[in-house]
């Protein structure tokens, strides 16, 4: 009897059709309206500055909004492209938060930033980035070598392309005995050396090292200087930061010393600590009258161009003053008028 | 548990698309709106700007996914599920079907009882140990690798949030299938080998075909339900025994894909025959009276089945429906097409005179249902008229069409509360009381038209006992072959012997000279396949005829004298009792039960109880035809793919939460939204859209009781506050609607577990493609809100 009864068609109404047009206009917007806003360069790049940052802050909040601590105080300086760049500061000075601010792992409370030109937020940045956490921030169930393949993966690399750059970072961080060994029996000196391997694996053009030399033996600290300076030649920008001073001087260019999330000094490394193959001899202050004995005594030893000046320190005394300086001073900043005013100070 | 599904359909498809659109775009813009309101909380109007930024952010990102990337993080899934000992499962597994064998093997039980139980141990082991290994890795993996750190590398390399979600999504995926496949293929050589043998050839996919049930009453008038033997849970409906009750199945699209090979003991025992014919199972229920003695307890109660092909039933059967309309019902089933032409004009006098009745505001002589039921016949009589497409019906269609409007006009205004009603209805009256006369002057002139264009064959099949409570007992099944052959009555063998003298006179080799051709019996006999005797009484009858004048030679062909049809002449010659057979099974014919049974692919049985005091209960599903069994190894791959698609949905739930939560919360989110999902939806449902459980909303109840008022009565408030409250009240329950909506229905995936436990085949588009469906569904709003609460949360704050 069924074969009488009437049959109901439902009818598709136009709404589905509506959300579909809404979903190819998104796939086309996509193609052009994100990709003008986004991909164009922001920030004026005619200066070649790598890394932008101005009136950086961040705060650190806790689960309810609380403030917990401000980690980075209207933090602004440039890095420029070729330059090893040195942040230095006393632990929990925000060396680590600014770094990880740029590459978007941490968003900033307030102020701008590009890096390479594009937000920190963009993905796309990253392709040409390499990162070496301060701590090993890798899957312990890897093996080397599945580490390196990993995250070769992840760049627009061919297989051939990305085997013979995993041979060579291998060899280069001294792995070659332990590649197929799972990372979580490495020692921590190898894990900062595989994770060395991983931050190179693109070639990137511009390298964060966050305390690069920390848990290396002897050996492997005066490789990975050698290494930085290699980049360096290669016209590679690397930004780094560091405990080891003696390091610091000698590979980087400019330095820029935080206390307390702020700026306190930034400036091209020659400049803040000058050259010292020269006779210096520390007194406390001399009077006149005994400044003119000495006169007297060194012209009696033929030499006429002595100076008198106030001494100059290397840079653990810089670091040294500046930390104390600042603790008994608080509140003077390197201010963005000073980067604008005074270039590579 | 129920194995007749309704059909899913494309329009089913469509209205759930819909819903789901709408669903996801109320979330859409809800979600949308939260986050501009928390830019713009933090940021203040720069957040708006902000918010736009990180939009087209996301979209960028998801334009952007890259297949290389996801199917580096898949494998790095792979591996870590791998090296993390997600493989232990297949220890647990084997240890269970170790011992498991000790207490499921057990002779004494019945086999298709030993082959359910071992096939629900398998799945169900299957899905539970799943269970914990998919609910742990999709919850801990992500908030793990948040939680050490490991995911910064990955995102510090150009790896979108979207292509993490996929990759973790797709590796967890993979692992789960590659588990479920190899332990499904490990549960199925289990079963087989475990299973005695008697019982490995319970071990099919039976594919049945249900149909709707519709009764006979003892009074011979259909009716929908049958007799309530006192039953509390009202599923079943019983038929007496003895009686003119009759189950009535109706089964649709029935053609030669629903037969199957059978065996049948050829003549004589000689050997079995592979034959073609259709298969019926049985799990009728009987209730007794008396009890009698073991042995007929034993056997069970008699059935018997009618196969039927009843046009006139299906078209005249509904006017019964109204006490004063059954003469004419009856009439009409009966083919007595001029008696129903007079019963039809007495109507139509009554009607005309009711009319007049209507006008002087006196009673009227038929009541409403005499109205509602004469209005509803003729809708079914024209309609199957019509469905048979026949142009000798169509004229008759017509003319009930015509009743049926006139009558529909008539019963609708007498319904309404139209103001001019009063005036109306005697018009009504008039003009259906001269459709009704029209009508009947039609039936009585096509009276033998009609009878001849729908014919009504009835094959009754031998009657066998029913073993109760035996699901799949071999006596429950019946095969019936193509080729029918059955004593028929009158009508049919009128039927028979018309067709057979049109086709043999088509040929002129009916006469020969001035008389019958001397073979013709002989003819007849393997034409019409009836015996040698019958025949020859044919032969004989019409000599008879042909010698008194009733027939006449009309060159070659034979033609009956006052120029009526074959038909019409067999029929009286029956009438006059001249066709008596003299063998003791009467006229026995063959007919193909898909030529001559079936109509349009309708297939009409009928249950008749033999038994005195007894009752034989049934429902839409307890009778339903089997179309050849699938290998149980179909049945058995789509209950597993059911089960990993609830997986995939776990995982994919469990990841989404996991994005955004620490790895136990996300695990009790996931398992909670799983419980109520498995169990509580159907709640959920009910509380919504069942009248009878909604209740009042929490603030009218709290109201009510202070004013000890009851529902029925409602609160004592003015106009305004009971507003206010309802708008409150309205608050929970859209609530409840949106968590109903986004929870997914987990039973579904269940349900097909339930088929291959049972026997049935798992049916494809009513439970596998829904789950598909859902999954889906699931899968693409999970995956965008996953990779956008990864992508707006600060990884590295904790
Ligand atoms: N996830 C965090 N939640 C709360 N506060 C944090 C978090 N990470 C860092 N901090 C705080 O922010 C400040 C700066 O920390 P940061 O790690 O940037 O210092 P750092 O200069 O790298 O120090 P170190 O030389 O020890 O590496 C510290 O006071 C630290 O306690
Ligand atoms: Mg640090």
């Amino acid at each position: 009897m069924s074969s009488v009864s009437p049959s109901y068609r439902c009818s598709v109404e136009p709404v589905e059709t509506f959300f579909f047009v809404v979903f190819a206009l998104q796939i086309w917007a996509k193609d052009s309206l994100v990709s003008s806003v986004f991909c164009a360069k922001r920030l004026d790049m005619s200066n070649d500055a790598v890394i932008e940052i101005r009136n950086l802050s961040k705060i650190y909040r806790d689960f309810w909004g609380r403030k917990k601590v401000q980690a980075v105080k209207s933090l602004s300086m440039d890095v420029k492209r070729g330059e090893v760049f040195g942040l230095l500061g006393p632990n929990g000075s925000g060396k680590t938060t600014t770094m990880k601010m740029l590459l978007g792992l941490l968003f900033p409370t307030s102020g701008e930033m590009t890096i390479l030109g594009k937000a920190a937020s963009d993905v796309s940045k990253n392709e040409r980035i390499g990162y070496l956490p301060e701590e090993s921030y890798l899957y312990r169930f890897l093996n080397a070598d599945e580490t390196l393949d990993f995250y070769g993966r992840l760049f627009k690399m061919t297989a051939a392309e990305r085997n013979r750059r995993a041979d060579e970072l291998i060899e280069m961080v001294g792995l070659g005995k332990a590649r197929r060994r799972q990372l979580k029996e490495y020692s921590k000196g190898m894990a900062r050396r595989i994770g060395l391997a991983q931050a190179l694996i693109n070639d990137p053009d511009l390298v964060l090292l966050d305390e690069p030399t920390s848990g290396l033996d002897p050996i492997g600290t005066r490789e990975m200087k050698d290494l930085i300076l290699r980049l360096k030649a290669e016209g590679k920008t690397v930004v780094m930061c560091s405990h080891q001073l003696a390091d610091v001087q000698d590979v980087c260019d400019r330095i820029a010393v935080l206390f307390q999330g702020e700026l306190k000094v930034l400036g091209r490394v020659e400049d803040l600590l000058e050259v010292r193959n020269e006779m210096q001899m520390r007194t406390s202050n001399l009077s006149d009258a005994a400044m003119s004995d000495i006169r007297e005594v060194l012209k009696k030893h033929n030499i006429s161009d002595a100076t008198f000046s106030r001494p100059r320190a290397d840079l653990e005394e810089l670091f040294l003053r500046t930390v104390r300086e600042s603790g008994e001073r608080p509140g003077r900043r390197f201010t963005t008028e000073e980067i604008a005013g005074k270039p590579g100070r | 548990m129920d194995f007749d599904v309704t059909p899913f359909t494309l329009q089913d498809m469509a209205a759930s698309l819909k819903s789901w659109l709408l669903i996801l775009s109320i979330l859409g813009a809800f979600s949308l709106l939260l986050g501009m309101l928390l830019c713009v909380a933090r940021n203040g109007a720069a957040g708006i700007g902000i918010f736009f930024k990180g939009l087209l952010g996301f979209l960028n990102d998801v334009g952007s996914v890259s297949p290389r990337r996801i199917r580096a993080l898949t494998s790095l899934t792979l591996k870590e599920a791998i090296r993390r000992k997600a493989l232990l499962v297949f220890a647990v597994f084997a240890l269970l079907l170790m011992f498991a064998g000790w207490f499921l093997t057990n002779s004494n039980e019945r086999a298709e009882l030993q082959v359910g139980i071992h096939i629900a141990f398998i799945l169900q082991t299957i899905s539970w140990i799943m269970m914990p290994v998919v609910f742990f890795l999709s919850c801990w993996s992500l908030p793990e690798d948040i939680r050490i750190r490991s995911l910064h590398t990955v995102v510090t390399k150009p790896a979108r949030r979207i292509e993490i979600v996929l990759g973790r999504i797709i590796g967890m995926g993979i692992v789960t299938l590659t588990i479920l496949a190899v332990m499904g293929g490990i549960g199925y050589l289990w079963i087989v080998r475990q299973l005695p043998t008697e019982a490995k050839k319970q071990l099919t996919c039976r594919v049945p075909v249900f149909g709707h049930l519709q009764f006979i009453n003892p009074e011979g008038q259909p009716s929908l339900k049958g007799i309530n033997v006192g039953d509390v849970w009202d599923f079943r409906s019983h038929i007496a025994g003895n009686s003119r009750s009759r189950g009535v199945f109706v089964f649709d699209g029935i053609d030669d894909s629903t037969l199957v090979t059978g065996t049948e003991t050829g003549e004589g025992g000689s050997g079995t025959l592979q034959i073609a014919g259709l298969r019926m199972e049985c799990r009728f229920e009987a209730f007794r009276t008396v009890k009698g003695s073991e042995s007929s307890v034993r056997k069970g109660v008699t059935a018997q089945y009618t196969l039927s092909n009843n046009p006139r039933e299906e078209a005249f059967g509904l006017f019964s429906q109204s006490e004063t309309l059954r003469p004419l019902a009856d009439a009409l089933r009966d083919a007595q097409f001029r008696t129903a032409a007079n019963r039809m004009e007495e109507l139509a006098t009554k009607v005309a005179a009711d009319g007049e009745a209507a006008k002087n505001k006196q009673n009227l002589e038929l009541m409403p249902a005499d109205y509602m039921g004469l209005q509803l016949g003729s809708v079914y009589a024209a309609g199957v008229m019509r469905d048979r497409k026949d142009v000798a019906l169509e004229s008759a269609a017509t003319a009930f069409q015509k009743v049926a409007e006139r009558g529909g006009d008539l019963v609708n205004i007498m319904a309404s509360n139209a103001e001019d009603k009063h005036e109306k209805i005697p018009g009504l009256h008039e003009a259906l009381s001269q459709s009704m006369k029209q009508l009947a002057s039609l039936l009585d002139q096509e009276a033998d038209t009609l009878h001849e264009h729908l014919p009504k064959l009835e094959v009754v099949l031998p009657s066998f006992h029913v073993s109760e409570y035996h699901e799949g007992a071999a006596e429950n099944v019946k095969f019936v072959p193509r080729t029918v052959r059955f004593s028929a009555d009158a009508e049919t063998q009128c039927r028979l012997l018309a067709r057979l003298f049109e086709m043999i006179n088509e040929t002129g080799q009916l006469v020969e000279g001035a008389g019958l051709k001397s073979d013709l019996a002989a003819q007849l006999e393997s034409e019409g396949k009836i015996s040698v005797a019958n025949a020859n009484l044919v032969v004989e009858v019409l000599t008879e005829q042909l010698a008194s004048g009733a027939l006449k030679v009309d060159g070659s062909k034979l033609v009956v004298a006052d120029g009526q049809r074959w038909f019409h002449f067999f029929d009286s010659l029956i009438q006059k009792d001249l066709l008596i057979s003299a063998e003791s099974e009467g006229w026995m014919i063959e007919r193909d039960l898909i030529k001559d049974l079936t109509h349009d692919g309708y297939l009409r049985v009928e249950v008749a109880c033999l038994n005195d005091q007894m009752y034989l209960g049934m429902a839409r599903p307890d009778l339903f035809l089997r179309k050849p069994d699938r290998d149980f190894l179909v049945g058995y791959g789509k209950a597993l793919v059911s089960t990993s698609l609830m997986m995939l949905l776990i995982i994919v739930l469990g990841v989404t939460v996991s994005c955004i939560v620490k790895g136990p919360v996300a695990l009790f989110f996931t398992f909670t939204f799983f419980i109520v999902g498995q169990f509580f939806h159907e709640f959920m449902r009910e509380l919504l859209y069942n009248p009878a459980q909604q209740g009042m909303g929490a603030i009218a109840s709290a109201v009510m009781t202070a004013q000890h008022r009851n529902p029925q009565v409602g609160m004592d408030v003015s106009e305004a506050t009971q507003r206010v409250v309802q708008g409150i009240d309205a608050v929970p329950r859209a609530m409840l609607w949106g968590f109903s909506e986004i929870v997914p229905d987990f039973s579904v995936f269940n349900s097909a577990a339930g088929f291959v436990e049972n026997g049935f085949d798992v049916p494809f588009f009513e439970t596998v493609v829904p789950a598909f469906l859902i999954f889906l569904g699931f899968l693409i709003p999970c995956v965008l809100i996953a990779s956008a609460l990864l992508k707006f949360r600060e990884l590295e704050s904790k």
